[in-house]
This record gives C-alpha cells, structure tokens and sequence, in this order.
C-alpha cells in the first residue's frame, strides 16, 4: 500500500497522537481491504451514534478521541438511540439518556454535524457527482452511490471517523470505476407503491448478497429509491445499484452478458412472508429510513379525518428536524396519533425495554427488529398498518 | 519466527490462549472482565490472544476498547485472516495485531513474542527442524511406509519417505540420502519440489520440504525405521492415517508433473 511523504508522517505522529491514530486505523483497514493508497474524500457521514449500539466501550472511546480529534471535512451522524427533546415520550431511561447526551456532546465537539439523520444526503450533506466520500450507514451510502454517483464503500463507525478525522481513506473497491459494474441484471414487474420497492429490494439483497444489481423496468421516486437502498443493504450487502435511467453510471456498462433475474409478485410476496412473524403488535413504527416531508404529507393526507381507536397501540413517526421543521400543519395531523420523533429510529432506540411485537413499513426495520431489538414483526404497507388502530 | 502481516502496531510477549473457528467479541467475551463467554473457556486479559477471524457485530470493534480500558485486553491478537472489526478494534485500542499467520502452528499455553510493527511472532518454546517427505511415485502408485508404534515423531502411521536434515546437509540431498536408507531405491534428482509445509508436533514445529522422484520397479528394501510398506494409488490416500499435510502436499506435486 502507497502512502505518501506527508501521509507517512500523520503515521509517524507529526500531527498529534489521534491523527496517528486514525491514519493507523485507516491503512490498517487498507490492508483488510487491499488498498493501493489513500485518497481524498469530500465528506463523512459516521455510524455508531446511539448508546444502544455502542454502549460503554463505544461511549469511552468517543469520550477519548474527542480529547484532541477535529473532523478535517464536513461529516454527519447517524440517528440516536431517541429524540433529544421528547425521550421520556418513549419511555427512555434517565440512566440511557444521560449516556446519549454525552455521545452527541463528544461527537459535537469534534466538530461533527450532529443533524442525526440517516438522509443527510436530504438535508446538509449532499455529495455531487465524482466525490470520493466515506460512508458508514448502509441505507445512505448505497444510495448516494446510486442515486448521485458519489463513491463511497462500506464503512464501519470508526473507519468513517478516522476518515473525517484525515480527510482521505483507503483507495479500493467502489471508489474505483471497474468495481461499480453491475453484477446482475433485474428485470422488475411490480407495483409503484414505496412497500412494493422496499421488498424489491429485500428480495434482490437475498439473491445478490454483495453484488450490483441492474434495475430494469422500474422509475422510483426519491422516496422509493431510499426504502430499496435500504431494504438491500440490510437483506445483503449491497452498496451500489443502477436504474436503467436514473444512476448517473447506468449508461455507461455493457450488460448483455449478465445474469438476468425476473422479481414479480410473487417473489415480492414471498419477500414479505418471510419478514412477518406476528399477528398483532403494540408499536406501530414509520420512518426507516427516516421519513421525507413528502411521506408525512401524504401520510397526514390519508390520517386527516380519521381517528385513532386502539389505545393499546402506541405509534411513532422517526424522521429529521429538519423534515420535522418543514411541515408543521402536517406534523400537527401526525401528533394525533402518534408521536413525530425526530433524529432517532425503532431500530437505534431501545425499544425492547417496552415492546416485544412491533409493526413497520420497512423492509429494512424488518431485518433488523428481530436481532437488534427483539421484537416480533409485522411488515405491510403504511395503510394497512394503520388500519389495525383506526 | 512466522512471519505475517501487521495490523496494528506495538509489541508484546504472552502466553497463548487460543480458539478455534471465527470469533465475535460483542456476546464471546466480557467487557470488563476479559471472561470468554458461551462455548469458549478462559481469560484473554494480558494473553496471545489466537483465532482464525473476526465474525459478528461492528460493536465488537468497541467491547475491545472497553477491555482495554478496564485493563482486561489481550497482550496481542493473532488471526489467519484479519477482518474490519477485530482490526479497528485492535487499532483504536492500541492492542498489537498480526495477521497471515499459520494459527494451527500455534498451540495454547505457548509463550510467544508479537511483533504487530513488522508482522511477526516468535514461538519461545519450540525449536524449528528442518525435514524432507518425499514422494517415489512407481506406475502412478506412491510408497508409503509405516511407522513404527514407538517411534519418536508422528508413531504407527503410514508417511512418505521423510527424515531429518542433519547439519550441514542440503534438503534435497538429506531426500537422496534418506529415500536410499529407507528403501534401498537409488534416486538421483527430484521432479519436483514445493515450498516448505509447516507442521507443529509437540515442541517442534518441521519445516518440512517435500519432493517428487520419479522411479521405475517396485522392490523396495525397508530398514529398521519402517515397519511396512504399501504402493498406492494417489486417491487411497484419503483413507489411510497419514502424517498431517500428506494428502495436498502429494497433489499438489503431482499436479507439479502433470502440468509443468
């Protein structure tokens, strides 16, 4: 692996012990990797942001290394374990809080930007096309990869951190042109609701595992694009896709010689068979990933004259401060039922202490609800979901 | 000394707790204490710690920085195959870490220097010897001979023509030499030959160079050191108790002649 004169010298300490650190930690996952070198990135976007998911060791580690480290490019973090101003609405722990308010005061004074959304991408971290960036969270990267043709891997939350930290990290895989060929060709015969593009991608991320796959037949909105992205990179491990018409790169590779697989209904439904394994629950959750203005205005759309009947059931609406902040007739609408939760997620918050069978509109949460928060699962589209409370 | 690959830098000397398989540390060991958990057994605080390869949570990159900073982390880790959460584990926690390193040539109990600046470890307790196994293939048959039931190194199974290189002896002469006493067939050169195959056997880890002779007839006159000899095809081999490394140290020489 190449380093250069000046990149040996941050290895050797000439910028202070954690800029050592990060540069070790950066060729070190270099050499996992394969790296040639080092290049430069635009931007960060860190994982490892919720105590749930780092706990004590994590809590530490933030707490030292934001002792002397200062993030060197523009970075943001992912969502916390609950909303900073309405935690006790989701019967988070005083103990729990107090924790994750430390993290967000660490990472802050490292100087990244703790916006807390997993849709940076939406809101104060818009990559162009080209960029090298380094990206943790599966769902965002894929889709700034995608959707964008910025270039990114598969970071983890340390490795994105000593990447801000440096401004540069490791050069191998989706950074490099030959690595963001398509690997198969999906031929796509499905509906155009968000739930009908969120198990498309759980099925293609079962099949493709750490592929690229080639969309065809399909024109996602925004909306769509982000529930896929998300929805492969956690049923696989996909970071990159193309849609034959809008990924920037689709154009430019010879796909005749692929694989080529047919997802219709039937495989959708046997996407969606495999994520439920409930038959009530006592949390309906939206927002994974967390939810646009567009979403909640529709969603206040279709709640505007209803009423919630089951009081048994508690619902949550995650989505940005930002999102939150845009529509506040709509927010008003939502609140009727449920808390809008902002700068968290079912997934990152501790919601096991609370609930044990959870409903979602996420291909993604339904992956992830079962390990991560030991909950039983409902998976089914927003208006069916909400029709189990009206 | 095994030489390997640094991960993460520093160095360290411990005694060697080794696991078999992939390793999580999120949910395989206790923060706070270094107390492995579930099916594994011990304590990794201060310890070599030797496994194939990380597996699991990315948290598992934060539970080694809790061991260290409760003061229960592993003097070093040893792995096959470094992976990204037991490396960014290892290198924010400032624990030495190597990697490409032969884990089945390292045995608990072991006390072992870790060099994660330049890659290397050093097993105190074993000495290295120098040995040739050698393969006499007749008709596409291969001589194997018995061992003896009491002899000093790998008893009462069936090996190629092996034996020690004595002081000053090149490998391929030590073959000759040996595949004459052994057997009473005089060979001249080898027809092929691999890179050295390390074997670990109690205190002695052979470095051991295995060769291909090609010879014409059967007859073969055992000295004491043997108990039996068979010819057998090559895919019999599978069958028999044989030294370790046997089976694909001999395909991998036949594939040598057939495909030069």
């Amino acid at each position: 692996m190449y380093l250069t004169r000046d990149e040996e010298d941050i290895l050797g300490g000439s910028k202070g012990e954690s800029a050592q650190k990060a540069m070790e930690l950066i060729v070190a996952l270099g050499k996992v990797y394969g790296a040639d070198g080092l290049v430069d990135i635009t931007s960060a976007h860190l994982s490892g942001a919720s105590y749930k998911t780092i706990g004590d060791g994590g809590l530490k580690y933030l707490e030292d290394v934001s002792k002397d480290a200062k993030v060197a490019v523009k970075a943001t973090l992912n969502p916390l374990g609950m909303d900073r101003d309405r935690w006790r609405e989701m019967k988070i722990s005083d103990h729990f809080a107090q924790k994750q308010l430390r993290i967000i005061e660490f990472y802050g004074k490292m100087g990244v930007r703790t916006t807390c959304s997993c849709t940076p991408y939406l809101i104060d971290n818009i990559p162009s096309f080209g960029d090298h960036v380094a990206w943790a969270e599966s769902s965002a990267l894929s889709f700034v990869n995608s959707y964008i043709g910025a270039r990114t891997n598969r970071e983890g939350g340390p490795g994105a951190l000593a990447a801000a930290i440096i401004g540069k990290t490791a050069n191998y895989g989706l950074h490099s042109d030959e690595n963001r060929r398509p690997t198969m060709v999906i031929d796509a015969d499905i509906g155009s609701t968000l739930f009908d593009h969120s198990l498309l991608g759980q099925a293609v991320g079962r099949i493709i595992g750490g592929g690229i796959p080639y969309y065809r037949n399909i024109r996602p909105d925004i909306e769509s694009l982000k529930s896929m992205s998300a929805a492969m990179a956690a049923a696989g491990s996909v970071a990159m896709f193309h849609v034959e018409g809008i990924t920037p790169e689709a154009s430019l590779h010879d796909i005749k010689d692929l694989e080529r697989v047919h997802i219709g209904k039937k495989e959708l439904e046997d996407a969606r068979l495999s994520l439920n394994t409930a038959d009530d629950v006592q949390l309906i959750a939206f927002g994974c990933p967390h939810l646009t203005v567009r979403e909640i205005t529709e969603m206040a759309a279709f709640l505007k004259d209803k009423k919630k009947r089951r009081e048994d059931v508690d619902i949550w609406f995650c989505t940005s401060s930002d999102a939150r902040n845009k529509c506040p007739d709509q927010v008003r609408i939502l609140e009727r039922f449920g808390p809008v939760l902002a700068d968290t997620c079912m997934v990152v918050a501790p919601i096991e202490a609370n609930y044990q069978r959870t409903g979602t509109n996420s291909a993604k949460a339904g992956n992830y609800l079962p390990t991560l928060c030991s909950q039983k699962v409902i998976c089914s589209d927003f208006s069916k979901l909400m029709e189990m409370v009206l | 000394m095994m030489n390997g690959r640094s991960i993460s830098a520093g160095k360290a000397r411990g005694t060697v707790l080794k696991i078999d398989g992939a390793f999580s540390f999120l949910g395989g060991v206790d923060g706070s204490t270094g107390e492995l958990k579930g099916d594994n057994k011990g304590n990794i605080s201060d310890r070599i710690f030797v496994f194939q390869m990380g597996k699991g949570s990315t948290v598992g990159s934060f539970t080694m920085y809790d061991l260290k900073v409760h003061g229960k982390q592993p003097a070093a880790v040893i792995n096959r195959t470094a992976e990204t959460i037991v490396a960014t584990g290892a290198v924010i926690s400032s624990i030495p870490m190597i990697d490409r390193i032969d884990v089945s040539l390292l045995q608990n109990g072991d006390d072992v220097t870790v060099d994660g600046d330049i890659g290397t470890a050093e097993i105190h307790n074993v000495k290295i010897m120098g040995s040739v196994s050698s393969v006499i293939l007749s008709g596409g048959r291969i001589l194997m001979l018995r061992r003896p039931d009491d002899a000093s190194s790998f008893p009462g199974i069936w090996s190629l023509v092996a034996g020690r290189i004595e002081e000053g002896e090149g490998a391929e002469e030590t073959a000759v030499r040996e595949i004459f006493e052994e057997t009473g067939i005089s060979v001249s050169r080898p027809d092929a030959h691999l890179d050295p195959i390390f074997i670990r056997e109690k205190d002695i880890i052979w470095k051991v160079h295995p060769f291909l002779f090609t010879h014409d007839g059967t007859d073969v006159e055992l000295n004491s050191e043997n108990l039996d000899h068979r010819w057998v095809m090559p895919d019999e081999l599978e069958g028999m108790s044989t030294v370790a490394s046997t089976v694909s140290a001999v395909k991998e020489l036949l594939k040598k002649i057939r495909c030069p």
